[in-house]
């Protein structure tokens, strides 16, 4: 692989548990507190309350009905993402436009309301399939606004919301489209909170990333959205780049279906190439957004190829703030990781306050200052996925 | 886009069989190819054809034991990648350069309903780990790279009619750009008795032959299968199963697909009428035309069966006759699909209900 060509963000959008946009966002990781709660939206009949980070009603601003609430996530931080790039639906639709969105929920069959009066012989109306199929987050996005380049949801589980950023980069850099509208987004629902419980990687009190008594996840939704554009583009729009995709990597496990391979050859070979990619090496990079979920194998092995490759540099995992977010957390952390280098500074690992004497490293126990212009962002996924962004800018 | 990328090599199971030999006798002897289902719905039971696929054979490739936990989503994603692999004459190669790429526009619709049964039946505390875990879109990406130990990067495109396309845009990028040597690239999509109530309640009993030629009334016939392709860039001039020339994904509110002069059309129409009217236009056009979707049913991932005709025209240099009961309109074009295919590109076409589109041309020649 040869060095690719940085390719300019000039927009982002973002809402999770802690705001509506991506500075609110940035405000609440920094306060240091965090505010996981029994869910509202999903009820369920375990013993125990898992905590979850659910993004209040109010917070989604889409006014659209007939879609699903991943839809909403997504349309809500797409309007950021357009007011943030200067970029108005006429003007979107004069150019060569591709949308790339990865997600979870998004895209499955599960609608359980639905199925529920199936499977006890009520034949149900389809109105609620109707809307599954009217739910596809590229194509909405893509057809509401009239844009003439591709579409792609991507469904890699976990890592979609970072594959669909490198992927969209790549649209980008081989002459695909001129602009790219990328990112992830996924809601919470009863299947993935009933899913995850079951494989008994769930924490039922606040999640600790890394920490010695970590137990597992909690669950989030939400939703990054980033414009992507060629230098063409940008020189025509006479916009700055608020930050750069320089390199992406991503590699699969090919180990097991959920858990992650013990000696990281996957993640590292994507890390691989993503830092060849991007033209940078180890010692250029000033944080590393983890991926760091909570569950004792994730961590371990992340901890591991974090020692390994990036000996002594600062990393953090934020989903003690916002819950995994599967398919939307590569996009959020990303959108994160840009916001932590303009403001050059990283949160604290919430949730860690114990070194666990069989990783190798942890994280940050305080937000963190960090000199520097360029970051790592990591994901990793059912599938053995492993996807990773080097984000930023190289001074020349 | 110009890519040159060869296809080395079609792995294919649906209603017609499996393999590259069962859709050229499909295609050479065409007969009704589903099987009778009963659905269930309010007005009583219902029996409606349906294109399965029997994936009995992939046995061939792996132990029964090793597939034990594997559903037939991903079995028949297995059985088309292997299938792929070893018509390239691939299967004992080193795949850590080899990205895999799969398309599907429903994933594993069987385990994401026993999943919600087994929290339906025995309540939230007793949900199953293991068809969650296997209900995931990219459960079938993520066993086909576990088997073939295939360590390159691997993505999953869930895009309803566009999947196919879509997905096969990343797979050019991926080779051009020197990610990865080959990339085993697929669609899978598996049919169910909710998606037969659905398609029941949605449009009612259609008759037992998809018409794909007949755009005044809805004639699709669900179907289910996968079709791979091993796809690398080639120094060479000539791939027996030709080159994927060009890959576009877009939308008819900014004007309509063109198809240059002098190409080959397929056309992805599968019965649903208010898809297929948005084919009719190009009946006026001066092109050969023809459709297949009789040979392998109505699904999402449609598309990538066009590529594997398409391909399998290329390596025969002709294009295979229209089957008889397909109702078409204009025979003009049934004379002219006797052609020979020589150096024109054939486009394979597809457009969506909401007038999004994608075609895939593959050529001969570089």
């Amino acid at each position: 692989m040869k060095q690719s060509t940085p390719v300019a963000i000039t927009g982002i959008g973002c809402l999770c548990a802690g705001g509506q946009n991506l500075s609110e966002c940035m405000e609440y990781l920094f306060q240091g507190e965090r505010l996981p709660a029994p869910p509202v939206n999903i009820s369920s009949d375990h013993s125990v309350s898992y905590p979850v980070f659910e993004v209040k009603e109010e917070l989604i601003s889409s006014e659209e009905r007939e879609i699903t609430r991943t839809c909403a996530l997504t349309l809500t931080a797409a309007l950021e993402a357009f007011e943030n790039a200067k970029l108005s639906p006429k003007e979107l639709k004069e150019h060569h436009v591709g949308v790339c969105i990865g997600t979870t929920v998004g895209t499955t069959f599960n609608r359980e309301g639905f199925y529920r009066d199936y499977h006890a012989g009520l034949f149900p109306e389809t109105d609620r399939v109707k809307r599954f199929l009217n739910s596809n987050p590229s194509s909405l996005l893509s057809h509401k606004y009239g844009l003439t380049g591709p579409r792609q949801t991507v469904v890699n589980a976990c890592s979609s919301g970072g594959d669909a950023l490198g992927l969209a980069a790549e649209w980008i850099r081989t002459g695909v489209c001129d602009m790219v509208i990328a990112g992830g987004a996924d809601e919470l629902c009863r299947v993935t909170y009933n899913g995850f419980i079951s494989l008994k990687i769930t924490d039922s009190e606040p999640c600790k990333p890394f920490d010695r008594e970590r137990k597992g996840l909690n669950l989030g939704e939400g939703a990054a959205i980033f414009v992507l554009e060629s230098e063409d583009s940008i020189k025509k729009r006479k916009m700055k780049a608020r930050s750069y995709i320089l390199g992406y990597g991503s590699g699969c496990d090919a180990y097991h279906l959920t858990a992650p391979i013990p000696d990281g050859s996957g993640l590292k070979q994507s890390i691989s190439e993503a830092m060849e990619t991007s033209g940078t090496s180890s010692e250029d990079i000033c944080f590393i957004s983890a991926h760091g979920t909570g569950t004792p194998d994730n961590d371990k092995v992340e901890a591991l190829v974090l020692s390994e490759v990036f000996p002594g540099t600062p990393f953090c995992s934020t989903k003690g703030y916002t819950g995994h977010t599967l398919g939307a957390a590569g996009a959020i952390e990303a959108a994160f990781t840009v916001a932590c280098l303009e403001q050059g500074r990283i949160p604290a690992n919430i949730g860690f306050t114990i070194h666990d004497p069989g990783l190798p490293v942890s994280p940050v126990k305080h937000a963190t200052e960090v000199k520097g212009h360029v970051a790592v962002s990591e994901s990793l996924a059912f599938g053995g996925n492993n996807a990773v962004l080097v984000l930023g800018r190289i001074e020349i | 886009m110009n890519s040159g990328i060869a296809i080395n090599g079609v792995g294919v199971v649906g209603g017609f069989g499996y393999g590259i030999s069962a859709l050229g006798l499909a295609l050479k002897r065409p007969e009704r190819f589903t099987e009778n289902v009963t659905i269930q719905t309010s007005d009583g039971p219902h029996t409606v054809p349906v294109y399965l696929a029997d994936t009995s054979q992939l046995t061939n490739y792996l132990p029964k034991r090793a597939l034990r936990r594997i559903d037939h989503y991903s079995r028949m994603a297995l059985l088309g990648a292997f299938l792929a692999l070893e018509d390239a004459g691939e299967l004992e190669s080193d795949r850590k350069r080899m990205g895999v790429i799969i398309a599907t526009g429903y994933g594993a619709l069987h385990t994401s309903f026993d999943f919600m049964d087994s929290v339906i039946d025995f309540g939230d505390p007793l949900a199953s780990p293991t068809l969650f875990s296997n209900s995931v879109h990219n459960a079938a990406a993520a066993h086909v790279s576990i088997f073939l130990k295939a360590t390159g990067p691997s993505l999953t495109v869930s895009q309803f009619e566009m999947s196919i396309p879509s997905a096969l845009i990343s797979a050019v990028s991926w080779l051009e750009q020197g990610r990865v040597d080959s990339v085993l690239f697929g669609g899978v999509d598996e049919y169910c008795d909710v998606l037969g109530y659905c398609l029941h309640q949605f449009f009612g009993y259609n008759g037992n032959d998809i018409k794909p030629f007949d755009f005044e009334r809805q004639s699709a016939i669900a179907g289910e299968g996968a079709a791979f392709f091993l796809l690398s860039r080639s120094k060479k001039t000539d791939s027996s199963y030709g080159f994927i020339e060009n890959v576009k994904v877009s939308s008819m509110v900014n004007g309509e697909p063109v198809i240059p002069e002098g190409s080959i059309l397929f056309i992805g129409a599968d019965g649903h009428v208010q898809c297929g009217r948005r084919y009719e236009r190009f009946l006026s056009e001066d092109l050969p035309l023809t459709a297949y979707s009789p040979l392998y049913g109505s699904m999402p991932v449609g598309p990538g069966f066009d590529m594997a005709v398409a391909a399998l025209s290329i390596r025969s240099g002709r294009l295979f006759v229209i089957p008889d009961n397909m109702g078409i309109k204009n025979q003009s074009k049934s004379e002219l699909i006797t052609q020979k295919i020589d150096s024109r590109p054939i486009y394979c076409l597809k457009i969506g209900p909401g007038g999004g589109y994608g075609m895939i041309a593959l050529t001969s020649i570089k």
